[in-house]
């Protein structure tokens, strides 16, 4: 009892204590968050990068669906209301007004059939060749694995320029097409517009169902297929009743990934598709921006995102949905090799035809149509290098062969100008948002940071070109307009190399995990000291990476370019486009055969570098 | 000097289950003091709270007097200013940097002078026989040689205190034998004040002067490891600790099977004064086995019980006696001459008995 007494004063004092105390308390929960979550400047980076990162990708798109319903300049009488005032002229114009039909709807049957297309022969070509390569024992193996990779290294448009060169008709003018020049006469359909379209994205996005239908069968544990086996069942009820199931997850992805890159396309559609006003959306798109209707553009870039958009996350939901059941095998996976029996030799033959057409004969072509004055004729003296370094030729422009012309000079400086310096930019930043996300004690901002570096991947680069466009066409606040400048084509590439920059910084942040950098703290090395003596010496490589490869895809891009480039910022894309326009077709197969050269090269030293294989770089 | 003072610390994570709540733990300068627990039990949670690479959600931290980490007081000093030393159980060196480096890192960044550093490191890599490796990159490195670089990496800064965390799991058996000793030695040489984590028992009374058990975010026990062991506050300290496990024999009523209503008779009769027994705890190493029928006595449980099997160890035998309930298990070094399906004797000093009361505390029946 005494000692109770004995507490009682003391514990109200105490009360009376806390309670004066209050305001104080809260000051110091508040110094108190400060100390724990803001005290290392990783916080105010990632401060920054939201805000960097808002402007970069959030800032551009709603600039560009608002665009889709103001009035725009020049629009007022049409629109019947004041510019910059709400409407629905542009939705109405582009949906449901009579040129409905030619702006909006036949592109998207168009951009439709041919992306059903491309699915259906890319899938039916990679699924057994991604069978062969990693399952049998098909000859020469290792060496299809890395050729018939080639096509997803080269820009896609590389192809339609062969096929061009090669099926050119009377209807544009122009050097004649081989087969012009051999006495046959290609019909429009073989020449130009689906046909020519749907084969040659194809043969462009096998690769893509090689990689990820390959990887998933590597990994596919041949124990699951030999219990069905050692069960009793035949080779044809383990293919569908096993193999299949498992398997529909990577086949899913890689068709909703190959239909989400087919909406979005450019270049391929540009070239074999405007001689016969085949349109699709992305072509349409780019019509209304050269003829400056920037509204009815902004909602087909809306429309073109939306696709892109809405089939990516039925990707997600599929491969969700039919993952629930995927088991992954641990350390049991062994694969197990197919023997082909008497197939053997017809397999490879299969393989290396594929390699001809999709890349052999292709390449061939190029070059030789560079070298050759008439096309198809061999004969030895129909053969010059005057188109590559040849000088006072009798042409109207263009009077020296294209390396001793300043402008492929000019592009290629440019090039390496904007897209390295994009890539550097994307590279780095992609590092730091790993490490933010990684490390951050603010939970929002990581959270945010790994959502806004992915969405660009969700928008096709032409809309998102178009996004930028509207955005830094006029000066809006402190920005000046950055239109016709190197540095929107930085920025714009920039953002759009970020998912594959910061998928890339935030798994190399992962791997390398929390533990040696706050072993440095234990010793007592602050933040700047820990990020130099530690963490950037140890992502050394992982840097080199995420530049590299932004690099290679950057180089080989053109849709961004084709809407935000000048003729002072051409690049070697939109400067073999200009060639094209122009017909000079050596000069542009020329060009794009640098340019393929230089993704290829590029691509090898990646791999040489990284000691990494091509699927883990190039499957997203 | 570095005591270490926990009071009421809490930690928790979003919305989840705190990982540690309402801890109090004081850790004595110059303190061996193990953490032990099962894995997700919040002790390397608490190690990571001391070294304040996590901040806590509620209560104080001191160390030497000196509060590091209070909500309430808004302080909170970073890890590299508190003066501890963690050894991570990745090890986690830094593979850019030669063991040299990684050693002298401390050193460097504090600016010590190039021969004391080279004294300092020599001395430390020496002293864990490392130092023919001082050249090498960690990867070229075995487990246990990386593991004494992370060691030399801290003891080289001389820290106030040093915290491990599970350091020798990744190791071999032979080598975890040769660590502890070595551990054991360096906290006799440093004096340093060391906090040690790991769910292995043996690792933890072996080595410590003291152990800390941990459960589900709280503590259950804090005593020496004799008294962890001989006294078990509760009964998960008593099932925690002890190879092969305690034989834990509820007594309440509707638990009929012979060895609990035996036992029970027992207790009740020998110990007039308790009334609220739920179970007792047997170790296994406790009970004697006989043949043939002891004489008998009243400090001691006498009953017997079918030999369901013998499981050799290599120099011990752990004898599985069936009493119509849950095995009974004993452990022997004598070689059992008997068989399976044998009826045998086996006895238990009342002494040697561990009561737990309904709710599973201990009972201490010396006074009681």
């Amino acid at each position: 009892m005494k000692r109770k007494s004995d507490r009682m004063p003391s514990k109200s004092a105490a009360q009376g204590e806390s309670n004066s105390r209050a305001g104080m308390r809260g000051s110091a929960r508040l110094s108190y968050h400060i100390k724990v979550g803001w005290r290392e400047p990783t916080a105010i980076i990632g401060a920054l990068m939201v805000v960097l990162f808002a402007y970069l990708v959030i800032v551009p798109i709603v600039t560009l669906l608002h665009d889709a319903v103001e009035v725009q300049f020049g629009d007022a009488r049409r629109a019947k209301a004041e510019v910059g005032a709400w409407t629905l002229y542009y939705l109405n114009r582009t949906l449901a007004s009579p040129i409905a039909q030619v702006l909006f709807w036949e592109p998207l049957a168009h951009t439709l059939s041919v992306a059903a297309g491309v699915m259906l022969v890319s899938l039916s070509l990679g699924v057994p060749l991604a069978w062969l390569l990693s399952r049998s024992d098909m000859f020469g193996r290792r060496w299809f694995a890395t050729a018939l990779i080639v096509p997803y290294m080269l820009p896609s448009w590389t192809f339609a320029l062969v096929w061009r060169t090669l099926f050119r008709n009377r209807t544009v003018g122009g050097q004649q097409g081989w087969l012009e020049s051999l006495g046959f006469t290609p019909p429009d359909w073989l020449a130009y517009g689906q046909v020519p379209i749907t084969i040659i994205l194809a043969l462009h996005y096998t690769p893509f169902v090689i990689l990820l239908f390959g990887n998933a069968l590597r990994s596919f544990d041949s124990q699951l297929e030999e219990s069905a086996r050692i069960l009793g069942a035949k080779s044809g009820t383990v293919a569908v009743q096993i193999i299949f199931p498992l398997m529909l997850p990577a086949l899913l992805s890689a068709t909703i990934l190959i239909f989400a890159k087919c909406i979005g396309e450019f270049g391929v559609n540009y070239i074999l598709g405007l001689p016969v006003d085949y349109n699709v959306l992305a072509t349409s798109l780019y019509r209304s921006i050269s003829s400056r209707q920037s509204g009815v553009a902004a909602v087909l870039a809306g429309a073109i995102m939306l696709i892109g958009i809405i089939s990516l996350l039925v990707d997600a939901r599929l491969v969700r949905e039919s993952r629930r059941f995927v088991t992954v095998g641990g350390k049991g996976a062994m694969s197990r090799k197919s023997p082909l029996g008497i197939y053997r030799l017809p397999a490879t033959v299969f393989a290396a035809l594929i390699f001809l057409i999709s890349v052999g004969f292709p390449l061939l072509v190029l070059v030789l149509s560079t070298i050759m004055k008439v096309p198809a004729d061999f004969s030895l003296d129909n053969f010059t290098l005057d188109y590559w370094i040849g000088r006072n030729l009798e042409t109207v422009a263009l009077r020296t062969g294209i390396l001793l012309t300043p402008d492929l000079w000019m592009a290629a400086w440019n090039t390496l100008r904007i897209v390295g310096f994009a890539s550097l930019c994307s590279g780095l930043l992609g590092l730091l948002v790993g490490y933010v996300v990684v490390r951050s004690r603010v939970r929002w901002i990581s959270s945010f940071l790994r959502h806004v570096t992915f969405f660009p991947y969700l928008v096709p680069g032409i809309a998102f070109a178009v996004a930028y466009l509207s955005l830094f066409a006029v000066q809006r606040g402190p920005i000046p307009a950055l239109y016709g400048t190197g540095l929107i084509l930085v920025l714009a590439l920039t953002a759009d190399q970020m998912p594959y920059s910061s998928r890339a910084g935030i798994s190399a942040m992962m791997q390398l995990g929390k533990d040696p950098e706050e072993a440095a703290q234990m010793t007592g090395a602050g933040w700047l000291r820990r990020m130099t003596s530690v963490v950037l010496p140890i992502q050394k490589g992982a840097l080199v990476t995420g530049t590299l490869l932004p690099f290679i895809s950057g180089i080989k891009g053109l849709s961004l370019f084709v809407v935000l480039a000048v003729p002072t910022t051409d690049v070697l894309t939109t400067y073999s486009l200009r060639l094209i326009d122009n017909n000079y077709t050596q000069a542009a197969n020329a060009v794009v055969l640098i340019i393929a050269a230089m993704a290829y090269f590029g691509t090898l030293a990646v791999q040489n570098v990284t000691k990494t294989n091509l699927a883990d770089g190039l499957g997203g | 000097m570095p005591t270490i003072t926990l009071s009421h610390v809490s930690k928790s994570y979003d919305s989840q289950a705190p990982a540690i709540s309402d801890l109090d733990l004081v850790v004595q300068d110059g303190e061996f003091m193990c953490l032990l627990g099962p894995s997700g039990c919040g002790k390397s949670t608490t190690l990571r709270v001391i070294a304040g690479l996590e901040n806590l959600s509620a209560g104080e931290i001191m160390i030497g007097g000196r509060v590091l980490d209070s909500r309430d007081q808004g302080i909170f000093v970073p890890p590299e200013q508190r003066g501890a030393g963690l050894v991570f159980q990745s090890y986690a060196l830094w593979p850019h940097l030669t063991v040299e480096r990684n050693v002298s890192f401390g050193l460097r960044l504090r600016k010590v002078p190039a021969d004391e550093r080279d004294a300092r490191a020599g001395f430390v890599m020496a002293t864990l026989d490392i130092e023919q490796f001082r050249d090498r990159y960690p990867s070229q490195l075995s487990g246990g040689q990386q593991q004494r670089v992370a060691l030399a990496r801290m003891l080289v800064i001389e820290p106030d205190v040093l915290l491990l965390d599970e350091p020798l799991s990744n190791l071999d058996s032979r080598l975890r034998l040769k660590m502890r000793a070595e551990l054991k030695r360096i906290h006799g040489e440093f004096g340093t004040t060391i906090v040690f984590v790991t769910h292995d028992q043996w690792e933890a009374m072996t080595l410590s002067t003291r152990i800390a058990v941990m459960n589900e975010g709280s503590l259950q026990q804090v005593g020496t490891p004799d008294e962890i062991y001989n006294s078990p506050a509760n009964l998960f300290v008593a099932e925690f600790v002890g190879n092969p496990p305690i034989n834990m024999v509820p007594v309440t009523i509707g638990q009929d099977t012979d060895l609990s209503l035996t036992l029970g008779e027992y207790v009740t009769r020998s110990f007039p004064k308790i009334d609220n027994v739920g179970s007792v705890g047997l170790r296994p190493e406790t009970i004697r086995l006989t043949v043939r029928e002891p004489p008998g006595n009243p400090h001691c449980l006498t009953s017997h019980a079918r030999v369901a099997g013998i499981l050799p160890t290599g120099g011990n035998w752990i004898v599985e006696l069936d009493n119509g309930g849950a095995p009974l298990f004993v452990s022997t070094n004598i070689s059992p001459e008997f068989n399976v399906g044998e009826m045998l004797y086996f006895q238990v000093d009342q002494s040697r008995m561990h009561l737990f009361d309904l709710d599973g505390i201990r009972i201490s029946y010396e006074n009681g």
